[in-house]
This record gives structure tokens, C-alpha cells and sequence, in this order.
């Protein structure tokens, strides 16, 4: 898979720091949005907004209707936020140095994103593991990691290994393990229309990759239930 | 017809609709309606509009208005003839969200977007009397049925965000009764449209007693809300749950408990 090639890529080429984050087609400039080009944007999408409403039959003067233009746009802004922010914002004061080698797992970390091909929502859990190498962050920085790039137009296969990919080059650690399970809407409502079909992704990084027990003790400790 | 049950409908249809007196005129008209100022939801809305002006808020609403009647806002034709605007709307929103409409992921996008947004709301393409015209026989039978389970899925007018969860369905049938998958197929046009829970779950109500003139109906509706669980509070476990008991399931407390009894087990 074209996963697990690039494991081996990031492997032999000697380490994390040359993984490459070739999906950051969006770059998060300054972290400080223009105000007015905010306020247009907003006004453009709610436009937007309106014209569905009115394509899909229904009354827009009605009361329900009135203002769900706005909030329509203001939720899609909150569900797409994660590309405003970047790690380097959340991670830089939390990695610490603790002499520490074993497992660290945060698992069950609720995720919700949209789906980049229907624009319809995909939620689930995520599973973190990684094996320290002196240097431990702080674990809801995990949890914000997921966050950020959850938060965003995503595909479930590259959603995993962003994150995955993020705590390699933050912390270069000796193995990364990051386990998706999600249920699609775009499935579940439409479509096909499975209702108990979830999608379940890895990544396995470093000695969760090389290391069949490692792996094993990962997948013991987060998928039982 | 047995006139005197639709007459106990109404009456306590109106207590139930405290002062939205347009709502029954003395029989079912079936006009599913939030009472104005009701949930208080939208205040500010309803305050702007006193209760006795409602018929100034009677514009035909697509999901107020009853599918029993023989309007339609939408057909196929329309569908096809939409999807150019619709199409051209969700790639302003992707601009407008910051993405590259041009990427190879994003490329079909908007056609996929608009097409599943039509289908989400395809429930106003379809009228309760094809669903149900041929699967209403007459059988001598009083006791409670019960479809419970069925999966709902919905979109929440507020938000365009989904709105999933089961609906719970009994009904004391007067000689008459409904194929059950009818049952769910008039959960399905309710609910594929942008709606508020109160409403959807009156609106099933209403359509079963129109359609069967039963001798009660208890429709409960139990959901998650998406723009609760992924935005605002983001309150991940919370559900929502409504009811409406028209007829002996609101009278007879016994019958409403066998009613809550089997849908829990």
C-alpha cells in the first residue's frame, strides 16, 4: 500500500525529519485572519447557502429558513477550522524531556470530520501510540493534533496519516501507531445505505511498523473492548 | 367515516396547540405546524408574529405543508434542472472555506455534494398517498401494533447538519390497518427534508391518522444531533427525544404505558 511504502521510505531515509508533509496543500499563514476578508467569505458561502435552499424546494422566507444561511456557513467554518491552525502552535511548549521508553497510548479520542467527496460528516474514535525517545509531549496535545487536521475536507486514509506523520516529525520517537475507527455518513444516509459499516485505518510508524509484538501489544491495549 | 373520533382528535389537537386555532377548524385537516411561540425556540421569530396573524406566516411551506394534499415542490425533472446551481453553490462555499475546488479530491465535488444534499431532502419529491394508497386493508383487529427501530435520517434546518437516530411507531387500529413497511416509508418522506424533531414527529403522527382513522397513534422519536455533537456545545452523548400521542395512546395512561413498555424491551 501506498502507506506502508512510505513508512519504508521514511525508514530507510534515516529518520523522521525527512517525512514530508505532502498534503498541506493549505498552508496556515500568521494565524491572524483579515478581518474583512473573513466577513466576505463568510458573506459569499451564505449566499451560497441560500441558493441551495432555494434549489432544493424549499421557502427561504420561511421562519426555520430565515437565518440558517448564516449558520450554515458559521458551522461549515467551524467544522473546516483545522486549516487555520498549524502544530507548531499547539505542540511548541508541550514536549518535554522525561527519561521514559515504554508505550504511551491516548485511545477513544472522539473524532468528527467531513467527508472531502459528498461534504457530509464521518465521525468515530481515534487510537494515538508512540514510543518515546526521551522526549514525551503533553497528551491532550494528541488529542489536538487529531483535531486539526480532523477539522478539515478529509479522506479518512490521509486524515490518519497527517496525524500520524505530525507526531513523527514533532517528537521523533521510535514508533508511531495511529488506529481510525469511523462511520461514514455518506454511507450510512446515502449511497449504499449500511447502517453498522464503520471504516477502520492505520498507520504504523518506526517499531510499531518493524515489530510484530509491538504492534501487537498496541492493537491489545486499544481495540478491546 | 366515524366522525366523532376525528372530532376528539381536535380537541386535543387544540389543547395541545394552545392558541394556533388554524390548525384544526374542527377536524384534521392534518396540518402538522409548530403553535406559534411553542418551543420558544425562535423568540425573537415569533414574536415578531402574534399567534392570530399565522395565516400571514401560510406562505406554502414545502416541509409545513402536508403531503396528503396533492402539492409537490419538486419532481425528478427539477432535480435535473437544479444541479447546475446547486453544483455551482457548493464550489463557492469550497473557496469560500479556503480549499482548492481544483484538486484531484475535490474536483467532483460540488456534483457530489448537490446530488447527495437532493437526496437528503427527497422527501419533497414524494407524496404520502403514492406511498401508502395501496396498502391500507380492512382487518378485524383492535389490539396495539408496534414497528419500532426504524432508522431515521434527517437534516436539521437550522444547521444543514444530520440528524440520525430510531423512531418507535405504534397504533391502535380501528378495523383498519397499514402495510407495515408503510410505516417506515412515511418515516422516510418526513424525514428526508430539513426539519426540526418536534415537527417531524408530528408530521408521522398526523399522516397515520389520516390515513387509517385509528384509535390512537404514539409516534416517539429519539435522535443525536450532529450540530450538538460537532459544533456549539458539542455535547458527544446527548439525545434528543420527542413524542406525539394522539387519540387513546394520550387519554388512557395504560395504554401509553404498554406503548413506552414494548418499545423500551
Amino acid at each position: 500500500t501506498k502507506t506502508s511504502k512510505a513508512c519504508q521510505g521514511l525508514h530507510r531515509s534515516g529518520g523522521y525529519s525527512k517525512a514530508r508533509m505532502e498534503y498541506h496543500h493549505v498552508s496556515a499563514k500568521n494565524g491572524v485572519a483579515d478581518e474583512n476578508q473573513n466577513a466576505e467569505k463568510l458573506s459569499h458561502i451564505e449566499k451560497a447557502y441560500t441558493t441551495i435552499l432555494s434549489e432544493l424546494g424549499e421557502d427561504v422566507k420561511r421562519e426555520g429558513l430565515l437565518r440558517t444561511p448564516l449558520r450554515a456557513a458559521k458551522a461549515m467554518q467551524f467544522l473546516t477550522k483545522g486549516y487555520k491552525e498549524t502544530i507548531q502552535d499547539i505542540l511548541n511548549d508541550a514536549i518535554f524531556d522525561e527519561n521514559h521508553e515504554e508505550m504511551v497510548i491516548v485511545k477513544d479520542i472522539d473524532l468528527f470530520s467531513l467527508c472531502e467527496h459528498h461534504l457530509v460528516p464521518f465521525f468515530g474514535k481515534a487510537h494515538i501510540a508512540y514510543l518515546p525517545n526521551k522526549k514525551v509531549v503533553g497528551l491532550s496535545k494528541l488529542a489536538r493534533i487529531v483535531e486539526i487536521y480532523s477539522r478539515r475536507l478529509q479522506v479518512q486514509e490521509r486524515l490518519t496519516k497527517q496525524i500520524a506523520s505530525a507526531i513523527a516529525e514533532a517528537l521523533e520517537p521510535a514508533g508511531v501507531a495511529v488506529v481510525i475507527e469511523a462511520v461514514h455518513m455518506c454511507m450510512v444516509m446515502r449511497g449504499v445505505q449500511k447502517m453498522n459499516a464503520s471504516t477502520v485505518t492505520s498507520v504504523m510508524l518506526g517499531s510499531f511498523n518493524d515489530n510484530a509484538e509491538t504492534r501487537k501489544e498496541f492493537l491489545a491495549l486499544t481495540m478491546q473492548k | 367515516m366515524d366522525h366523532s373520533k376525528q372530532t376528539q382528535y381536535s380537541q386535543n389537537e387544540k389543547k395541545d396547540a394552545g392558541a394556533s386555532s388554524s390548525v384544526l377548524n374542527g377536524h384534521f385537516d392534518g396540518m402538522a405546524k409548530r403553535p406559534a411561540g411553542g418551543t420558544g425556540r425562535a423568540a425573537t421569530a415569533a414574536a415578531a408574529q402574534p399567534p392570530g396573524a399565522e395565516s400571514s406566516s401560510h406562505r406554502p411551506a414545502a416541509s409545513v405543508m402536508e403531503s396528503w394534499r396533492e402539492e409537490r415542490t419538486r419532481s425528478v425533472e427539477d432535480n435535473e434542472m437544479s444541479l447546475p446551481s446547486l453544483a455551482a453553490a457548493y464550489t463557492t462555499i469550497l473557496r469560500g472555506l479556503g480549499e482548492d475546488p481544483q484538486r484531484q479530491g475535490l474536483l467532483k465535488t460540488p456534483w457530489r455534494a448537490a446530488t447527495a444534499m437532493q437526496f437528503f431532502t427527497k422527501g419533497y419529491q414524494e407524496k404520502i398517498i403514492d406511498v401508502l394508497n395501496d396498502a391500507i386493508f380492512d382487518e378485524d383487529h383492535d389490539e396495539m401494533v408496534i414497528v419500532k427501530d426504524i432508522d431515521m435520517f434527517s437534516m436539521c434546518e437550522h444547521h444543514l447538519v444530520p440528524i440520525f437516530g430510531r423512531v418507535h411507531i405504534g397504533y391502535l387500529p380501528n378495523k383498519r390497518v397499514l402495510g407495515l413497511s408503510k410505516l417506515a416509508r412515511i418515516v422516510e418522506i418526513y424525514s428526508r427534508r430539513l426539519q426540526v424533531q418536534e415537527r417531524l414527529t408530528k408530521q408521522i403522527a398526523v399522516a397515520i391518522t389520516e390515513a387509517l382513522q385509528p384509535t390512537g397513534v404514539g409516534v416517539v422519536i429519539e435522535a443525536t444531533h450532529m450540530c450538538m455533537v460537532m459544533r456549539g456545545v458539542q455535547k458527544m452523548n446527548s439525545k434528543t427525544v420527542t413524542s406525539t400521542m394522539l387519540g387513546v395512546f394520550r387519554e388512557d395512561p395504560k395504554t401509553r404505558d404498554e406503548f413506552l413498555t414494548l418499545i423500551r424491551s
